[in-house]
């Protein structure tokens, strides 16, 4: 494989002679560097949890944000090079807005999703006429989370364009284990309240450092509440349950 | 003697003669819509006219849109083709990109949003939309040709609109009685209500007559009813 490299992972847009895309798989290897993200999905709601890399005591933990609101009924955690998934966000965001303005509804989970991965392949030189934002990947995969008539949805965008959809699902450094994990523990009855503790025990076990409430963010989306961050408080509350 | 001068005009008022093009034309007719509890029942003349003449006895201007629900329009039917047309590429992509049929109240916002969006150049249409709610329940909009709607329960525009509207106030939503339980009507009840109302403007309506075609749509799909009027 990497004698072959050499030529063809220069363009983003050529593809090496066995039919690959090396900038986007290295794109995707960028995200193996990110944090660890987890999404469960149950019938109540979806759970997001990210881990935060604080590196410093001087570091403010507050101002390191992973997961952020795409409308009231949709949320989204991230792994990689988190700057890129401004654009994206940005992106996600307006098309929910635009939704809700022509139809007067709100957006369908799978229609952001998609929306989202439209964007993701729009990188290089860009089809004639229109001119392209990005000359290279997003370095960043996505868990989007939300409610719609559908129910609860757990849906994963990579930086390939590719989405899928997930009961559970980990992305990120820790993203083997923790899947393993959620392989394991991961029913279809499960509670939200116990997939908030399952989020979390999964963090734990493949976060370098000890987790608190300061170091981990939880967020839900239910189809009572919509996208709600939990606080240091709540969070608090869910890791005394660990144990 | 020739008349020579730049006003070519025989009036004894010297006025510069005019060569004005208007985009717009009202080609008449009238179109109702009633919201029943669990259908909706969409009406409108086939005559098609302009001034003092009859274009065609039979060019429909109510129109079965591909989500379910029908379309009532009034005012100039180039117009009314034009923005037919428009909605029912919207409606594919919809069905396309979210993997759904457009509900009526989605539709009734993007109709807004359509006509709207030719502001300053608009589309001459009166529409009124008709179809079942995502609760099963009849619904009725009624459009200006800049896209200000309304949700209503009944509702007649067009050129016999103003004699049609205060009869179904009075027949369909029972207004002006006394000691009346109110209701809802049946499908039955409210198209012989339809077929009064045109049939009463057919008299007094010049641009009002020839067929009607009663569109009544149910959970189970449209029926279409084809009535004739008086064509004098």
């Amino acid at each position: 494989m990497f004698l072959t490299r050499s030529e063809y992972d220069r363009g983003v847009n050529t593809f090496s002679p066995e039919g690959r895309l090396f900038q986007v798989e290295y794109a995707i290897e960028a995200i193996k560097l990110g944090s660890t993200a987890v999404g469960i999905q149950t019938s109540e709601g979806v759970v997001l949890a990210v881990e935060k890399r604080v590196t410093s005591s001087l570091l403010e933990p507050s101002s390191i944000e992973k997961i952020l609101e795409i409308d009231a009924h949709l949320g989204c955690a991230m792994s990689g090079l988190t700057a890129d998934s401004r654009t994206m966000i940005d992106h996600a965001r307006v098309e929910a807005q635009n939704h809700w303005f022509t139809y007067n509804e709100k957006i369908k989970v799978e229609s952001v999703t998609q929306a989202v991965c439209d964007l993701a392949l729009r990188f290089g030189e860009g089809a004639e006429g229109e001119e392209s934002i990005m000359s290279r990947p997003f370095g960043v995969a996505l868990l989007i989370a939300g409610v719609d008539e559908k129910g609860p949805q757990l849906f994963h965008a990579d930086p390939s364009g590719t989405f899928m959809r997930y009961d559970a699902k980990a992305i990120g450094s820790g993203s083997e284990g923790a899947q393993g994990e959620l392989q394991e523990h991961y029913n279809k009855s499960l509670t939200l309240k116990e997939a908030e503790v399952l989020a979390l025990r999964v963090l734990k076990q493949v976060m370098e450092e000890k987790l608190n409430a300061t170091n981990v963010q939880l967020a839900t989306v239910t189809a009572e509440k919509g996208f709600r961050i939990h606080n240091e408080e709540e969070t608090a509350a869910v890791i005394t349950q660990l144990a | 003697m020739p008349i020579t001068h730049e006003y070519q005009s025989a009036s004894p008022v010297k006025a510069p003669v005019e060569h004005r093009f208007s985009p717009y034309t009202d080609n008449g007719g009238t179109a109702l819509a009633v919201a029943g509890e669990d259908f909706c029942v969409v009406a409108g003349d086939t005559r098609q006219s302009e001034g003092y003449h009859i274009n065609s006895r039979y060019q429909p201007k109510v129109f079965q849109l591909s989500n379910g629900s029908v379309l009532a329009t009034g005012g100039m039917y180039a117009d009314a083709v034009t923005l037919v047309k428009r909605l029912e590429q919207r409606l594919e992509w919809y069905y396309h990109q979210h993997e759904k049929k457009m509900s009526v109240d989605a539709l009734a916002q993007m109709l807004s949003v359509i006509l709207y969006h030719k502001r300053f150049f608009p589309y001459y249409v009166w529409n009124t939309l008709g179809g079942i709610d995502g609760n099963g329940k009849g619904c009725v909009f009624s459009y200006d040709p800049v896209g200000n709607y309304e949700k209503h329960h009944w509702n007649c525009t067009g050129s016999a609109g103003h004699l049609i509207q205060p009869f179904l106030d009075n027949q369909i939503g029972f207004k002006h009685m006394q000691g009346i339980q109110r209701r809802f009507l049946t499908p039955e009840e409210v198209v012989r209500i339809v077929k009064d109302s045109f049939t009463s403007a057919t008299e007094r309506d010049i641009y009002t007559g020839d067929y009607v075609e009663i569109f009544i749509v149910t959970a189970g799909g449209i029926d279409v009813q084809r009535v004739p009027l008086k064509r004098d």
